[in-house]
C-alpha cells in the first residue's frame, strides 16, 4: 500500500476542493446565519454551489480550539459542535420545506474527527444529546428527501463518525493509502481490552473486516459505499453519489439508502452475513403471533 | 425463572435481561423473538476464541400491558457489557422496525383503534455500547437503531429504562436521549464517556474515576432526573418500572413529543441555553448544578428516601 498525500486536518482545504471554485459561504444556511465565530468553532457550516447547485457543507475543523470547552481541538466534536451541526441540518430543512422532495439540497458531509467531547463538564450536562441531536436532525433530512453524503477524508473514529457521517444516505471515503482512518479504536487498544493479542487480531483482521480499522475493511460491511483513489476525484464522485441518492429517492428505493440501506449492502459483500438471517427469522416468529397483539375487536 | 407476581417486587438493578422483560408486560403475554432456543450467536466471538450466548445478550420480545402491543429490548449486561455487536444489534434494529410496520398495520386494519391499541417500544438498556471484539459491525447498528428511531417519531412511542448495573454509556447513551420518554432508577446511570476513558484522556485533575461517589452523581438517576434528561425516576423494582410503562402506554403520541430532550429545533435551541450555562458555571461537581437548580442543600439531595427526594427537589430550567 503505497503512502500518498494526506488530507488529515485539512478540512478547510477538502471543501475548497470539492465545491464550486471560490462559492462557499460559511455561516449562511438559508435564512440561518452562524454570527458569533465563538460559537462552536470546532464546526464549520455554511453553503456553497456544486455542480452549480446549492448543498449544505458540514465539517470539522482540526485547527480550531474552544476556548470554553477545552476538550474540543484537533476536530473533535463537542457539545456546542453537536448542536450547532444540528442547527445547519435543520436550517436547510426549512430553508427548502416548499420544495419538491427531488428539489431538496443535497448535505455533504466532511469526515475528518477523532471523536466526541470526553470531559466532565460535558457529562454533567450531557454530551449524549448533543451527539444525538446530530443524528437525529439528519435522519429527519434524508428521510426527508434530502439527499447526504459522507466524505471522510481523514479520521471517522467511533461516536464522532456515528454522528457525523453514519447518518448519511451514502459514505464515500479516499482510499486507504491517504491515511483514512475508520475505526471504533486501533488494534493495539481493543487488543488491551479484551485480552487478545495483538498478533492474533492482527492476522484475523485480514480475513473479518468486523474489528480490523480501515475504510477497506469498512466497504467489505457496507459501511462505505465507495472507496476514492484520488484527491481529484473526490468532487465528481460526490456528485455522482448525489445524482444515484436521488434517483433511488424519486424511485421510491429509500430503503436502499441510509443505514438500512447499508446493512443490506454488508450481506451482499460477505461482511455482515448473520444480519440478514436474523431479520428473517425474526419477522417470521412475529408474523405467526401478531394476531395475539393486535386489538381484539 | 421466578413467578411473574415475584418478579414485580423483584429488584430491576439485580435482575437478569429476561427476568426484566417477562415482567415488563402482564402474565402471559410474552413472546420472545430470536431467543436462545433459535441459536444466533456472533460468528465474530467464535472466531476470536470466545464464549458466545444463544441470544448474544440481549432479549428482544412482545407482550402487552392492557391493550397496548409492547415490543421489549432487554440488554444483558452479564454478557460483556450488554455490548452491542452485529448480531445483538440487528435484534434491537428489527425490533424497533417491526413495531413501526405492526403500526402501520393496525392503523390500516383499524380505523378507529385507540392510542393505548398502538404499539410501543421499550428498551432496557445495560450496556458500555459498541462491542469491541466486533467494533466495526457494533458501530454500523448503533447508526441503525438511531435511523429506526427516526422512522418512529410521530407513530410509535419508544421509552427507555435505565436501572441495571451497566448503566447506559458509549454510543448507546446518545440512542437513550434520542428515544421518546427516559425512565430511571436512582441506580441507573446516563452518559457517553466512561469515567475512566475520561480520566485517561483528559487526566485525573479532570474527573476521578476513583471517586465512586463522584461519578455516580455526575451520570446517576438523581442526576439525570434534576437535568431533565430523564422524564420519570422510580423506585429500583421491575413492578415500578412496569407501573411507569403502563401510564406513559396508553398517552397519545403528541404527548411524547413534549417529552423529548432532543429532535427539533426547539429542543436544540432549549439544550444550547444549557450548554451556555455550563460555558458560564463550568461545574466541578453536579451538585454545583443542583445548586444553580434552585435546591438550598445540593448535598443533602443525594441521601434522602426517593420520595422525599421527588416531593421537594427543583429541576433545572432554562
Amino acid at each position: 500500500m503505497e503512502a500518498t498525500e494526506t488530507m488529515m486536518g485539512r478540512g478547510r482545504d477538502a471543501i475548497d476542493m470539492i465545491v464550486d471554485a471560490d462559492s462557499f459561504n460559511e455561516g449562511t444556511i438559508g435564512a440561518k446565519t452562524f454570527d458569533d465565530p465563538e460559537f462552536g468553532p470546532g464546526a464549520v457550516v455554511g453553503t456553497a454551489a456544486l455542480n452549480g447547485e446549492a448543498v449544505t457543507i458540514i465539517a470539522s475543523d482540526a485547527n480550531a480550539f474552544n476556548e470554553k470547552f477545552p476538550v474540543v481541538y484537533a476536530g473533535i466534536i463537542g457539545m456546542e459542535e453537536g448542536y450547532k451541526m444540528a442547527q445547519a441540518v435543520y436550517a436547510s430543512l426549512e430553508a427548502d420545506k416548499a420544495k419538491s422532495v427531488a428539489e431538496k439540497r443535497p448535505l455533504v458531509l466532511i469526515v475528518d474527527t477523532p471523536g466526541n467531547g470526553p470531559g466532565k463538564v460535558e457529562e454533567i450536562f450531557g454530551m449524549n444529546k448533543a451527539t444525538g441531536a446530530y443524528q437525529l436532525a439528519l435522519a429527519e433530512a434524508r428521510l426527508a428527501g434530502h439527499p447526504i453524503v459522507a466524505m471522510v477524508i481523514g479520521r471517522a473514529i467511533s461516536g464522532a463518525f456515528l454522528c457525523h457521517g453514519l447518518q448519511a444516505d451514502h459514505i464515500v471515503s479516499l482510499d486507504a493509502n491517504f491515511g483514512t482512518m475508520i475505526h471504533v479504536m486501533p488494534l493495539t487498544s481493543v487488543s488491551r481490552i479484551i485480552r487478545k493479542d495483538l498478533e492474533t487480531l492482527q492476522e484475523l483482521s485480514k480475513g473479518n473486516p468486523v474489528f480490523a480499522a480501515g475504510p477497506r475493511f469498512f466497504y467489505a460491511l457496507g459501511g462505505v459505499e465507495e472507496l476514492v483513489g484520488t484527491i481529484d476525484g473526490m468532487r465528481p464522485t460526490i456528485i455522482e453519489h448525489i445524482k444515484a441518492i436521488r434517483a433511488a429517492k424519486a424511485a421510491g428505493e429509500a430503503d436502499k439508502l441510509g443505514p438500512w440501506g447499508r446493512g443490506q449492502l454488508g450481506a451482499e459483500r460477505e461482511g455482515r452475513k448473520v444480519r440478514p438471517e436474523v431479520i428473517k427469522l425474526m419477522n417470521q416468529e412475529f408474523a405467526a403471533v401478531a394476531e395475539k397483539y393486535a386489538p381484539s375487536r | 425463572m421466578p413467578k411473574w407476581n415475584d418478579l414485580q417486587e423483584q429488584s430491576f438493578l439485580e435482575s437478569d435481561a429476561r427476568a426484566r422483560a417477562v415482567g415488563l408486560v402482564d402474565e402471559g403475554t410474552y413472546t420472545e423473538l430470536a431467543g436462545p432456543f433459535d441459536r444466533f450467536y456472533s460468528p465474530h466471538l467464535e472466531v476470536l476464541g470466545e464464549a458466545v450466548e444463544f441470544d448474544d445478550g440481549i432479549v428482544t420480545a412482545v407482550g402487552k400491558i392492557g391493550k397496548t402491543p409492547v415490543f421489549v429490548i432487554s440488554q444483558e449486561g452479564r454478557f460483556i457489557g450488554g455490548s452491542v455487536g452485529e448480531v445483538g444489534g440487528a435484534k434491537m434494529v428489527n425490533t424497533i422496525r417491526l413495531a413501526i410496520e405492526f403500526h402501520d398495520k393496525l392503523v390500516a386494519d383499524y380505523p378507529n383503534i385507540s392510542d393505548e391499541e398502538k404499539p410501543v417500544v421499550v428498551i432496557s438498556f445495560e450496556t458500555g455500547g459498541v462491542r469491541l471484539h466486533e467494533s466495526n459491525a457494533g458501530l454500523l447498528a448503533h447508526a441503525e437503531v438511531m435511523d429506526q428511531l427516526q422512522k418512529a417519531r410521530h407513530k410509535v412511542p419508544v421509552i427507555t429504562l435505565i436501572g441495571s448495573k451497566v448503566g447506559c454509556f458509549g454510543g448507546m447513551g446518545f440512542v437513550a436521549a434520542a428515544t421518546d420518554a427516559i425512565v430511571m432508577s436512582e441506580f441507573g446511570r446516563l452518559g457517553l464517556t466512561g469515567p475512566e476513558v475520561i480520566e485517561q484522556e483528559m487526566g485525573k485533575e479532570e474527573f476521578d474515576s476513583s471517586d465512586r461517589a463522584l461519578v455516580f452523581r455526575t451520570t446517576g438517576g438523581r442526576h439525570k432526573y434534576i437535568m431533565g434528561d430523564c422524564n420519570v425516576l422510580v423506585q429500583n423494582m421491575i413492578g415500578a418500572f412496569r407501573d411507569a410503562v403502563a401510564k406513559l402506554a396508553v398517552l397519545p403520541v403528541s404527548e411524547f413529543e413534549k417529552m423529548r430532550r432532543i429532535g427539533s429545533p426547539e429542543a436544540v435551541e432549549r439544550q444550547l441555553r444549557a450548554v451556555a450555562l455550563a460555558a458560564e458555571m463550568q461545574p466541578q461537581d453536579a451538585r454545583d448544578v443542583w445548586a444553580k437548580a434552585g435546591n438550598p442543600d445540593p448535598v443533602a439531595l443525594t441521601d434522602i428516601p426517593l420520595d422525599e427526594f421527588l416531593a421537594d427537589v427543583k429541576r433545572l430550567s432554562v
